[in-house]
């Protein structure tokens, strides 16, 4: 987390980005293997540092469902009571590549623009 | 082992319970796996933790209010169907509600208000016809306009045509703002449809 001198304005545009992320972010921690829920939510912090709250993630699985790019089932688990996996579709996969392309070109070019910011360097 | 059996808290069951209740928009199917969901989150979160009072206060506040948490569900719900649906009274009632929530909202709910009551108009008009000769497309030197008017000051453009163009204008203003509504919806920005409350939380900005 980087602290900004901007206050809220800078917190905002920050929590803005990452929301703008999510999706590709959920799609990307599905691609390797099923996960629940709170699977998902521990991934996204720990992989990317991505905070979700519970409360903006399951409405959103339940979208990415109904839009097919999702498909779930409940399975048995040794804590005694079934939880929801979730894994990709093949439309969710193909979502997920395109996003993620979109994504490492994206980032790859802001990436160079801001280089001289980050390194101090003046015109 | 922890079961779910050994976790009846009553702040669980109430919140389960108001989620249940909250949840009332949405099909029984869905409901219940949405508040079997919900019930196996807090119970896998609870089970982990030493101090079961606090983590329970904690989980409870992530998720947010039932009724605020119910509120994204439903939202989500109808802007999925919405998107892949032909019914203009379901566009304008997630229309309305997607109003709720942003700039890009508010404009579509316009455009199904201004595209859906004119295809109205023009429809009642049509049916109007048979029963009340004056209504038409008038022109005048202030006006140009489908309604009733006085032929001594304004002059009606389409006679006989009347009936089928302006049926065919209502068919055409329906489809298009309907074809356009689908493509505001389905293009809408996939972030969460509302902010999560920011109460209970601690640490990096939560999304």
């Amino acid at each position: 987390m980087v602290s900004n001198s901007n206050g809220d304005r800078g917190q905002h545009w920050e929590a803005q980005l990452r929301k703008g992320c999510l999706e590709m972010a959920i799609l990307a921690s599905l691609w390797q293997e099923r996960l629940y829920g709170l699977e998902i939510l521990r991934s996204l912090s720990e992989d990317s540092q991505l905070d979700v709250a519970e409360g903006t993630l399951y409405p959103i699985l339940s979208r990415l469902k109904g839009e097919g790019l999702l498909q779930s089932e409940w399975v048995e688990a040794d804590a005694g009571h079934p939880r929801k996996y979730y894994w990709l579709t093949a439309l969710g996969r193909r979502r997920a590549r395109e996003m993620a392309e979109v994504w490492n070109e994206f980032s790859g070019r802001l990436a160079a623009l801001v280089e001289p910011v980050l390194g101090g360097k003046q015109r | 082992m922890t079961t779910s059996a050994q976790f009846v808290d009553t702040r669980i069951e109430d919140y389960l319970h108001r989620l249940n209740t909250a949840l009332a928009g949405v099909a029984p199917p869905q409901k219940d796996e949405i508040v079997r969901e919900i019930r196996a989150h807090i119970v896998d979160t609870v089970a982990g933790s030493t101090d079961r009072d606090r983590a329970i206060g904690r989980v409870l506040g992530l998720l947010g209010t039932p009724e605020e948490l119910a509120e994204r569900y439903s939202t989500e719900c109808l802007l999925t169907r919405a998107g892949n649906s032909f019914s203009p009274w379901l566009l304008l009632r997630t229309s309305w509600r997607w109003a709720k929530l942003g700039v890009k909202g508010t404009l579509a709910f316009l455009l199904a208000l201004t595209g859906y009551g004119t295809a109205l108009a023009f429809t009642v008009s049509v049916f109007l016809k048979p029963f009340v000769p004056g209504v038409g497309l008038w022109f005048g030197p202030h006006s140009f306009h489908v309604g009733v008017e006085n032929p001594d000051e304004m002059r009606e453009l389409l006679g006989q045509w009347f009936v089928p163009v302006v049926a065919v204008a209502a068919f055409l203003v329906a489809i298009g703002t309907t074809q356009a509504l689908r493509w505001m919806i389905r293009r809408r920005s996939t972030t969460p449809v509302a902010p999560i409350t920011q109460t209970n939380l601690s640490g990096p900005a939560r999304v």
